[in-house]
């Protein structure tokens, strides 16, 4: 009866062993594999990070372009706005420039300018379609060297004074 | 003593079956899928070459003098007209166009930039 009890005694001390055995194997299993999901935790908010970085230097280029397309887009309208003070300059005495009085008086005066100005405006187009500036274009400085109806893309080294 | 041996054997393999049934930890799996694009790369149309104009203005002083001009360079004798008003309104539609033109051009390189520089070339 002892030695029956014993034997009982010594298997389920030899179970529990092999129990203890098999569950810290297990542990140990599952360590590795918390190791290797920390490894890959990391690498995901590391690459997270880089996102978050990629997004702001984007947003920040997004930003740029906005603020030099508005700035193209007011260089423009001063050349907008020079056309139309062409037409309408209001000379010393007040009286308001009139190109039909103008040409009427003196045609062939008039006729030069205009063909000159529809000579340079022809060009603009060609420079806002691509065309390379000329040297002559890049380096004129003087209000009598430049193409007076797109100085702002045609003569980048003009500086205007107002 | 066939009877613990037969006990002892149930104990072992209930063991191992709890042992087996305790749930382990899950492996993450992850996927990275590289999707390229290729770029556009679509070339800007040729610069079509502007054709010189030649304004003629007339008036009812010069008009005999404007026709007689044209019949000697065998032009046909007729033209085409807008008043003073006219002429300053194509003049600014001229220009706002070539406006256009640029601001379209500004913004189509800032797009090929944008997306196809060295940096985002080839993913997206």
């Amino acid at each position: 009866m002892f030695g029956q009890l014993k034997l009982i005694l010594i298997g389920i001390m030899l179970i529990g062993a092999t129990g203890g055995i098999a569950y810290v194997y297990k542990l140990k299993a599952d360590n590795a594999v918390l190791k290797e999901n920390q490894i890959k935790l990391e690498e995901a908010v590391n690459e997270q990070q880089q996102v978050i970085a990629q997004q702001k230097e984007d947003f920040d280029k997004i930003l740029q372009t906005n603020k030099e397309l508005n700035n193209l887009t007011q260089v423009l309208q001063q050349d907008l706005d020079r056309l139309d003070d062409k037409f309408n300059k209001t000379n010393a005495s007040g009286k308001k420039r009139d190109i039909g009085d103008l040409a009427n008086a003196r045609p062939s005066s008039v006729e030069k300018i205009i063909n000159r100005a529809t000579g340079n405006a022809i060009r603009c187009v060609e420079i806002a379609m691509g065309s390379p500036l000329t040297e002559k274009e890049i380096n004129a400085t003087k209000k009598s060297e430049i193409n007076s109806e797109c100085p702002s893309i045609a003569n980048p080294s003009y500086v205007p004074h107002n | 003593m066939k009877s613990i041996l037969n006990v002892l054997v149930l104990l072992t393999l209930l063991t191992f079956l709890i042992t087996s049934c305790s749930r382990g930890v899950d492996r993450i799996e992850t996927v990275k899928v590289e999707v390229k694009r290729e770029p556009l790369n679509l070339e800007k149309p040729p610069i079509p070459k502007q054709e010189e104009l030649n304004w003629i203005i007339i008036n009812s002083e010069n008009a005999e003098e404007v026709f007689k001009k044209l019949e000697e360079k065998g032009t046909d004798p007729v033209l085409f007209g807008l008043t003073d008003d006219e002429y300053e309104d194509l003049a600014v539609n001229f220009a706002q166009i070539r406006n256009y033109i640029i601001q379209q051009n500004f913004v189509i390189d800032k797009y090929k930039e944008y997306y196809e520089s060295e940096e985002t070339n080839g993913t997206d």
